[in-house]
């Protein structure tokens, strides 16, 4: 029951006077000069057309999803910052430079949390990403720059730099994930032995 | 890795293996001349020999490979004559890392900003990293809409890329290939007339390039220390090792990764926090952003 009020969470309206994030961001903080840099109408625009192409939805019914801008926002503040997915959406409850940078333009003030975006969300937006729509982003993001008159393309340097492959981290909810996963074949084992005793 | 540890014993190890050669060759010669042995035991002996064979060729040319670089950051146990050390490292003296990906990047000497990224599939030679990187710069391109369309004019790279097929390529496509060396010679940043006058002549781009901008191509160049910035700053944020799974995952963590150095270029761009040399070459593409709050007039 628990769990399902947390994936409502983010969709629940609070109630009290709204505060407005800008207001409190300065406009010479890092993450809002950063955030401020891209050309958020196309990536948006161009994530939607992809997902729409690639997963269309069938039916108007459900609750309304996060926003793309909030998800892609997180995704890139992620690597910006350093952070895991749980850090990162835990920063978005609370530091209003992040919300700034999701695009969030206003919060109650009464801490209903509807901004919330659970790490299970984030993971299953970034599934969904794919080779093309990558390039994509990045071809509107570069384009974006050179429209500005801020980069030009006319001489350019190509390298290559190695990255490791990073090995899986072991942490408690992959410990535990792993040891339901094997009881539960253990059970399934020995249920089946019991039916063949049976049979027999 | 301990280099001098290791040369240490592979000095044993190649000493042992010299008699190893001839003496695979007259145990195979024994092999053959003795009585017929059954198909399984003859199979497995000839499998030892071959491979008592391949191990000391194989000491001997990783032998060949192995470089000094740099410490590894974690504690982590290697085996210097494995195989899968050296597609890595190969053209990387200063590789820390032994199992991984290479991604390949195009960018900007002067700012830092990257054009695009591309991650294979396997490690192709840094040759082949260059059309379709080129490629996709092209097709970032055709989303601008101001007048005149940008294009590139020159590619500049190490000594990896110097291919004659991928000159050849680039030439066709307008694009000078001044900044890619010939031999481990450094460039000269101050072309001669002579010199430009030749250059456009071997790359047959008299028409479409001018001794201007092969000039801005040679102060370009390729500089290491320039490239090694933009490569620290994706290590910074987390390229230093792929964390998702598979290749969609790497590409996505790549790509994330670009985007958000990307943003921080134009943050130093927009605040002129850039290097002296990066300035100078700005202002040479006709990028230096005015100051619009300044005042212009007379100071006295």
């Amino acid at each position: 029951m628990m769990r399902f009020l947390r994936h409502l969470q983010h969709w629940l309206t609070g109630h009290g006077p709204r505060l407005c994030v800008a207001d409190f961001v300065p406009k010479n903080h890092p993450l809002r000069q950063w955030a401020d840099t891209f050309p958020w109408p196309a990536l948006v625009a161009a994530v939607d057309r992809n997902f729409a192409q690639r997963f269309p939805i069938r039916t108007a019914r459900g609750r309304a999803p996060v926003a793309t801008r909030v998800l892609l926002a997180l995704e890139l503040l992620k690597h910006e910052l350093s952070c895991s997915d749980e850090q990162i959406c835990s920063r978005l409850r609370t530091d209003l430079a992040v919300m700034y940078a999701c695009g969030i333009l206003d919060i109650q003030v009464d801490g209903s949390q509807e901004h919330f975006v659970l790490p299970e969300v984030l993971a299953q937006f970034r599934s969904r990403l794919d080779e093309t729509l990558m390039e994509e982003l990045l071809a509107l993001q570069a384009a974006a720059a050179m429209e500005a008159g801020l980069v030009s393309p006319a001489h350019l340097v190509v390298d290559t730099f190695p990255s490791e492959q990073g090995s899986q981290r072991v942490n408690d909810a992959m410990t535990l994930y792993k040891a339901q996963k094997k009881s539960s074949r253990s059970s399934h084992i020995s249920s089946r032995r019991a039916r063949r005793k049976a049979k027999r | 890795m301990f280099v001098k540890l290791v040369r240490e014993t592979e000095k044993q190890l190649l000493d042992i293996g010299q008699h190893v050669g001839p003496l695979t060759v007259a145990a195979q010669l024994v092999l053959q001349a003795a009585p017929p042995l059954p198909t399984r035991q003859h199979t497995r002996l000839t499998t030892q020999l071959g491979a008592a064979r391949e191990a000391h060729d194989l000491i001997a040319q990783q032998s060949r490979r192995l470089t000094n670089g740099k410490a590894l950051p974690h504690c982590k146990i290697v085996n210097p004559y494995d195989r899968t050390i050296a597609p890595i490292c190969k053209g990387k003296s200063n590789c820390p890392t032994q199992f991984g990906r290479k991604p390949g990047l195009i960018a900007e000497p002067a700012s830092g900003f990257i054009f695009a990224a591309h991650l294979p599939v396997g490690n192709p030679s840094d040759h082949r990293y260059v059309l379709p990187l080129v490629d996709k710069v092209q097709q970032a391109i055709t989303h601008v809409a101001h007048r005149p369309v940008p294009a590139i004019h020159s590619l500049a790279g190490d000594l990896a890329l110097n291919d004659t097929a991928l000159r050849e390529a680039l030439h066709a496509r307008g694009i000078l290939t001044v900044g890619i060396p010939h031999t481990v010679e450094p460039l000269t940043p101050t072309p001669t007339q002579e010199d430009v006058h030749r250059m456009l002549t071997e790359a047959g781009l008299r028409r479409q390039r001018t001794p201007y901008q092969v000039h801005l191509a040679c102060a370009c160049g390729y500089s290491r220390p320039v490239v090694e910035s933009i490569i620290t700053s994706l290590l910074c944020r987390g390229a230093e090792r792929i964390r998702y799974q598979g290749h969609r995952g790497a590409i996505l963590q790549l790509g994330m990764t670009v985007m958000a150095h990307n943003a921080a270029t134009v943050v130093r761009i927009e605040q002129h926090r850039l290097s002296k040399r990066a300035q100078k070459l700005r202002r040479l593409l006709g990028l230096r952003r005015r100051n619009v709050n300044q005042f212009n007039a007379s100071k006295n």
